[in-house]
């Protein structure tokens, strides 16, 4: 699993019938410091409660149509939870932090 | 499986039911001498592995379905050990050049 932040929405009235009434997002994968790293991507929203601007983070492969109600769908991202808060460990910090002498 | 360092902790109340009750850890990817091998995974912890701990990642689905009983649960990636030494000669090799600059806990001794 990887953490990314939902930046758009994904509306499609055609649709192959498995994907009916699944919600589609468009999100961009984040490294842990929460920086963009890689390509956007597309993700059904398995938890039906994700929404633009929201911190998550998504399961890919076949783990992701396992997050659906119906496991047989053609789905390859899905976000399968929304992030209160990721915890830093003691002594963690990115060197950016570390210039700035204070955690994000 | 993967060598990791736990280095956080994500906490989430919104989330898919087969997540509820399981905690998820945030862990860099390591290479064998301890060195940060660049991307980082978030797992689902199996054995109470906590801060800083060098870990063993499972990142295969079925085998993570086996290992929670959880056949359908949407879930890939487990910590399933805790790593306590790692020998071999390439990784001592490659731990004597960053001279123990990593953490005290990848002790790396010559094969």
């Amino acid at each position: 699993m990887q953490l990314a932040r939902v930046i758009g929405t994904v509306v499609a009235t055609v649709k192959t019938p498995g994907l009916q009434g699944v919600k589609l997002l468009v999100i961009q994968p984040l490294d842990r410091h929460q920086r963009p790293v890689g390509s956007q991507l597309v993700a059904a929203d398995a938890i039906h409660m994700a929404g633009p601007g929201e911190l998550v983070y998504f399961v890919a492969a076949r783990e992701a149509a396992q997050a659906m109600p119906d496991p047989f769908v053609p789905v390859d991202h899905a976000i399968v939870g929304i992030v209160d808060a990721v915890t830093p460990l003691a002594g963690d910090e990115s060197p950016r932090d570390r210039r700035r002498g204070q955690r994000p | 499986m993967k060598l990791g360092r736990v280095v956080g902790t994500v906490v989430s109340t919104i989330n898919a039911p087969d997540f509820d009750g399981r905690t998820l850890l945030l862990c860099d990817l390591l290479d064998p001498s301890g060195k940060p091998a660049g991307g980082y995974l978030i797992a689902v912890d199996t054995v109470g592995a906590g801060a800083g701990e060098t870990v063993l990642i499972l990142d295969e689905g079925n085998s993570a379905r086996q290992v929670l009983g959880a056949p359908g649960a949407p879930i890939r990636t487990l910590v399933v050990g805790i790593v306590d030494a790692v020998t071999g000669e390439e990784a001592a090799a490659a731990a004597s050049q960053l001279s123990g600059a990593t953490h005290p806990q990848s002790r790396l001794k010559s094969g």
